[in-house]
């Protein structure tokens, strides 16, 4: 596991967001938290984070739109974003890929598969 | 003109021909009748004219002889000569009386001439023969001109009769050609005409049926707009055209309903898919705060050393009340799935609409709080008490003003209540008013669908399963009153709820 790699959990709801965050700090990560798109784009581009989980759901800026915006500044398009969303659909995993997500993890989330597409994700 | 109509004319025509033609051919067979009746009266005519004239020829030589044997014998004519005598003259005279027989007017002067003469001359032939014993009788027998007379007159009836008998014939001669004539025009001629008839019948009704035959193939090709237009037959085949084009109109108005009826359930049930969609995102979420801290709490057990009690009981709160949430989502799509069924009864009774109202805003004001929103109410103390469901009256009012916070930022949530008549009846109004995002026309008027949200946007962004404000709306029907809306896109919505202070027991049901 890399030494205190930084997170970015992109989360408005504040339930699910402390839950994540408290259990991916337990896995040995340092989390940064944002409430939506905007500040998650701020968020990456001033913390460099090893790696995004972001919620489709978003106020302001939705996660699609964000996404987008991400992988067209050259700053922030190496970062690997892991889509998290509540719609379960087979259109929405594709909508979420398609709008430059490098994974996607449907909720309630599966916390070790979470884990391991984070780690396959990671920089070595 | 009607099918029956025509071919009616048409026999009618036929048939007047044909007698024209029958009536013709009698006509002829009639005037030949006559012309073999003229004919063998003026044969027989010719033949008593010649036996007459053979006759007094073969009288006029016996007593030429006998004159001459009297004369120089002195011979005596003896009872039976005389007898034979008499009757050879009764016998002329019957030839010529049945040639009077035979005389029309046209010839009746010269027959009276004949018989002038014949009866002189028979009556002179009678004395001398009545008289030829009688030595004193001069007879003047041998004067020839009585004789010559009678058959110089013979003659000249003979002649006119036979004129005439020409005459006739010429004209019945005549009157055969022409009723041959027409006998032949009037059958060419009802030939024709049938044929004629029979063509421009069988075109005409042709050119109509082909006319029907197309339409019918049109339609059946699918093309619901043709009409059989200007149609000229005014028969069956015009009404069959007319009966042809209300059902074109009736099959097209049949399918747009059928048409209608279906984008419809697609429309309904493409909702249903999204209302599911977004049941399982409404329903995911809480899931996945409980399950999430109790996989994270079961962790924290098996860690080592002792557990914070403290943040243990802050955790299961929180599962506590996200499975509360889900619950409440149950019950959500339950309701509403009762309403739909019709399975939702109402529960009436007599309570202060204040006391409710000021639980609802105290729920809200965490709400409030989280998107910095100021809520204005007014003073309830002045409003009757209400004789409804309670329940539901407080679901009302927590979805709208929920709604109003969570579309609103910063802002202002005025709630206001008042009483007002309407046929006699107190009726209760309510309006819950923000300044937040508002909406346009095509969403207010979608709003109060079940399974709809405005926008997906919106719902992606704001979150709710869009069942709220369906719940609302039903809610309201329940008890005997309505929901409307007004908005302006940025400025902000109204809702408008009005329901009778006393609901009725036998409230319409769910609309």
């Amino acid at each position: 596991m890399a030494e205190q790699a930084t997170i970015l959990l992109v989360e408005d709801n504040a339930i699910n967001c402390e839950m994540l965050a408290r259990r991916l700090t337990r896995a040995g990560f340092r989390v940064v938290t944002a409430a939506d798109g905007e500040q998650a784009l701020r968020l990456m581009a001033s913390e460099a984070p090893a790696l995004v989980l972001m919620d489709m759901n978003l106020p302001v800026l939705d996660g699609w739109s964000a996404c987008r915006a991400a992988r067209q500044d050259p700053r922030l398009k190496g970062i690997p974003i892991i889509a998290l969303t509540a719609h379960a659909m087979e259109t929405d995993r594709q909508s979420a890929l398609a709008a430059g997500c490098d994974d996607y993890a449907t909720k309630p989330i599966d916390f070790p598969g979470l884990l391991a597409k984070i780690q396959r994700l990671l920089p070595a | 003109m009607s099918l029956r109509r025509r071919l009616t004319l048409s026999l009618c025509t036929i048939l007047v021909l044909f007698s024209i033609n029958v009536g013709t051919h009698f006509w002829g067979s009639y005037a030949r009748q006559e012309s073999m009746l003229a004919y063998r009266s003026s044969v027989t005519a010719a033949q008593l004219s010649t036996d007459a004239a053979q006759l007094l020829e073969n009288q006029r030589q016996q007593i030429l002889v006998l004159e001459t044997l009297r004369e120089t014998t002195g011979d005596m004519l003896d009872g039976d000569e005389l007898a034979d005598a008499e009757a050879d003259i009764a016998s002329i005279d019957s030839k010529l009386t049945e040639l009077g027989a035979l005389t029309s007017e046209v010839t009746r002067p010269q027959y009276e001439k004949l018989q002038q003469a014949s009866r002189y001359l028979l009556d002179s032939w009678l004395a001398f023969y009545r008289n030829f014993n009688d030595p004193d009788f001069d007879s003047d027998i041998d004067d020839p001109l009585p004789f010559v007379e009678t058959l110089e007159h013979l003659r000249q009836l003979e002649q006119r009769q036979a004129f005439i008998a020409a005459q006739r014939s010429t004209i019945i001669d005549r009157t055969i050609a022409l009723t041959d004539r027409i006998t032949v025009i009037g059958f060419v001629a009802t030939i024709f005409l049938t044929a004629l008839l029979g063509f421009y019948l069988l075109r005409y009704t042709k050119r109509s049926l082909k006319r029907l035959k197309r339409g019918t193939e049109r339609i059946g090709m699918g093309d619901l707009d043709y009409r059989i237009a200007d149609f000229d037959d005014r028969g069956e085949l015009g009404d069959l055209a007319k009966a042809f084009n209300d059902m074109s109109d009736k099959m097209r108005r049949a399918i747009e309903d059928v048409r209608r009826a279906k984008d419809d359930a697609d429309d309904a049930n493409a909702a249903k898919s999204r209302f599911l969609a977004n049941v399982s995102h409404e329903l995911r979420t809480p899931l996945n705060a409980i399950i999430g801290y109790s996989e994270m709490l079961q962790d924290e057990l098996e860690d080592p050393g002792e557990v914070d009690r403290e943040q243990f009981r802050d955790d299961l709160e929180k599962i506590v009340r996200s499975g509360r949430q889900l619950l409440a989502l149950i019950n959500d799509i339950l309701d509403l799935s009762k309403i739909e069924t019709g399975k939702m009864t109402l529960h009436l009774e007599t309570f202060a609409a204040g006391d409710i109202l000021q639980q609802v805003c105290d729920a809200m004001t965490p709400m409030l709080r989280e998107r910095n929103n100021q809520l204005y109410r007014p003073d309830w103390s002045q409003l009757p008490p209400l004789y409804a469901d309670a329940t539901r009256f407080r679901q009302i009012f927590l979805n709208l003003l929920s709604n109003a916070c969570k579309f609103t930022r910063d802002g202002e949530v005025h709630l206001t209540a008042a009483c007002y008549q309407k046929d006699g009846a107190d009726w209760l109004r309510c309006t819950v008013r923000d300044t937040g995002i508002g909406m346009d026309a095509a969403q207010q008027a979608r709003i109060f669908d079940a399974f709809v949200q405005a926008e997906n946007a919106i719902s992606a962004n704001y979150g709710g399963t869009g069942l709220g404000l369906a719940i609302c709306r039903e809610y309201c029907t329940l008890m005997g009153g309505h929901i409307s809306v007004r908005s302006t896109p940025g400025a902000g919505s109204e809702f408008t709820v009005e329901l009778p202070v006393k609901v009725r027991e036998s409230a319409p049901a769910s609309a």
